[in-house]
């Protein structure tokens, strides 16, 4: 039996903001479901929200929100009461596995068009101590480890993400402190390319490491902000992308998923992250990649690069280069036209500026990453488009304890592009 | 809308409180309160070594036995936290570090604590034991480990002491 066809036909992002004075949790989720709508009637359809006829939300985290059960009450103000809506958190990973929960939803047939939408807004938790926001959104971050074993001692997410990077370190000798900084370098300069983006920045090596410390080696440039934002999706099955005589449909040709042992002392070798090689492999299968190659087999991969270190694991990971050299790739390509993870390199990684650039609305930032992979596709990604030769595209999403969740998305321009 | 936009912002704590059992868990943490023990789990089938315990082997699914592992390990990886959540801002700089002790097979996040705290001396490889706090409530904050060459030290504090 040949796989049911699933593309996506619609995409809305909001601005990726520090805060939103002006807007709720559910009054940014109304935004970016509004420019969805209007995209997908701007790609050939004539939809309003009436005709959506599920919802699956990606929301990682309660107490950002103040808000046990999030997602009804969004169900609520997008007008889709009477409908069906679930709800999917996985830390930072929440937004692939939403949209590969949303897949499911229509590839399985319970829908032919399914709104994937994912929101954040962290920054109205408040420390009263040092009278701003980011404390305490580490602090409700920090739930996230295990609340007996490792939150007591002070985990969060950097020294979370900075254990593996450390061991990967000690093991291959890579990333160093330079090449980390380069990812800096690469994602806040693409930002500045991208409208959308919270952190567009100029800065050197220099001035990455240079930046303030925040967990050893980790400096203030090699992490994201913490972003509030929402992004959404419509996605469509094959008969109503026929039906809505949709132009230019992204159909979605893998979706792999994994989550790893959330007790990073319980892993084999600790530099790893191994969901994501276990999520990017059951992907390039579903799409009939792969993995060995899969550098030359798409146009971009948008990345979750939350900390620098990480980015250069997953270059790693996802197969872009052997273990060991994802480092190297970035550092010696610099200002290299057409080589490396640049803007203009071979495989160019985060052309949308990725977490650093951009921001990093938990929920959101998988959904929107996927779709800036879709506009890519559609050569409609604006001053940040690369070049679409291969007609394919990923989307990686990593996150939770240990980041234990991850999620992988291809995607391709073409129906029965492999 | 054509009138100017003014925010406005409501103060609010949400606040629970806990009594939560441990479990199957619970002998490990009577052992660090009472005994100043570390008591890992080693499965009855494949002989895994399980710390944090669990009394059920997630590999078998057979159980674990408990088993008195030894106080003092080796640091797996390690980092010193300069900037962090509004629980512990006032603690930085504070290292923790993943411990395997040794006879474990998993490592165990703890608080390394050093009279030096420098990302060389607490690096992957370094020898460390557990202090006890004098105080304990059976719970992980009532340990956490130091380079060997300044246990003694740690020890002659008098909010602290070794194990058995």
């Amino acid at each position: 039996m040949s796989k049911p066809k699933v593309a996506i036909i619609g995409v809305g992002i909001t601005p990726f903001k520090a805060r939103y004075l002006d807007k709720t949790y559910f009054e940014l989720a109304y935004d970016a479901t509004k420019l969805a709508i209007e995209d997908t009637n701007k790609n050939g359809a004539n939809i309003t929200h009436k005709d959506l006829e599920s919802t699956v939300y990606g929301i990682y985290n309660e107490l950002f929100e103040r808000q046990f059960m999030p997602d009804i009450f969004i169900n609520s103000y997008i007008g889709m009461n009477n409908k069906p809506g679930t709800r999917i958190a996985a830390g930072g990973a929440t937004g692939g596995y939403t949209v590969r929960m949303a897949y499911s939803e229509v590839a399985s047939g319970l829908s032919d068009l399914c709104l994937c939408l994912g929101v954040e807004k962290c920054n109205d938790c408040y420390d009263e101590q040092t009278g701003v926001t980011t404390p305490e959104v580490l602090n409700a971050i920090a739930y996230s480890a295990d609340m007996t074993y490792e939150y007591p001692m002070g985990m969060m997410a950097a020294s979370s993400y900075v254990s593996m990077v450390n061991a990967h370190y000690e093991e291959f000798g890579n990333p160093t402190e330079e090449q980390m900084a380069h990812v800096s370098v690469k994602n806040h300069g693409n930002a500045m390319l991208n409208p959308k983006a919270q952190s567009p920045m100029e800065v050197t090596v220099e001035d990455v490491m240079n930046s303030r410390i925040i967990c050893y080696p980790f400096k203030l440039l090699d992490c994201c902000l913490y972003s509030e934002a929402s992004a959404a999706l419509i996605l469509a099955s094959e008969e109503k992308v026929k039906e809505l005589k949709i132009e230019k449909p992204i159909w979605i040709t893998g979706v792999g998923a994994a989550n790893t042992d959330c007790f990073i002392g319980n892993r084999e070798d600790m530099g790893r992250l191994y969901s994501n090689i276990y999520a990017a492999k059951a992907a390039y299968k579903m799409a009939e990649l792969d993995y060995n190659k899969i550098k030359n087999q798409i146009d971009l991969a948008e990345l979750h690069d939350a900390f620098s270190g990480q980015e250069v694991i997953s270059y790693e990971e996802l197969g872009f280069v052997p273990f060991g050299e994802g480092g190297s790739w970035i550092e010696r390509t610099f200002e290299k036209s057409g080589e490396g993870p640049w803007l203009d390199g071979e495989l160019p990684c985060c052309p949308s500026g990725g977490l650093i650039g951009c921001g990093h609305a938990v929920g959101a930032t998988g959904i929107m990453s996927t779709g800036e992979a879709v506009l890519q596709l559609r050569e409609e990604a604006g001053k940040h488009q690369v070049p679409i030769e291969k007609g394919r595209a990923i989307s990686h999403s990593i996150g939770g304890p240990g980041a234990a969740y991850a999620a992988v998305i291809v995607m391709a321009n073409k129906e029965g592009l492999k | 809308m054509t009138e100017k936009f003014q925010d406005h912002q409501i103060r609010d704590i949400l606040k629970i409180n806990y009594k939560y059992t441990m479990g199957g868990q619970s002998k490990f943490f009577i052992e660090v309160m009472k005994n100043k023990k570390l008591f890992g789990t080693k499965c009855t089938k494949c002989g895994k070594t399980w710390m944090p315990p669990r009394i059920n082997c997630s590999d078998c699914y057979e159980p674990a036995d408990w088993v008195e592992l030894n106080q003092a390990g080796t640091i797996n990886v390690s980092t010193i936290v300069w900037y962090t959540t509004s629980a512990f801002i006032k603690a930085v700089p504070y290292g923790i570090g993943f411990i395997k002790l040794d006879g474990a097979e998993t490592s165990l996040l703890q608080g390394i604590f050093s009279e030096n705290l420098v990302p060389s001396k607490i690096k992957k490889g370094k020898r460390v034991k557990a202090v006890f706090n004098k105080e304990r409530e059976g719970k992980m904050t009532d340990f956490f480990f130091v380079p060997e060459d300044e246990y003694e030290n740690w020890i002659s504090k008098p909010e602290y002491e070794g194990g058995v």
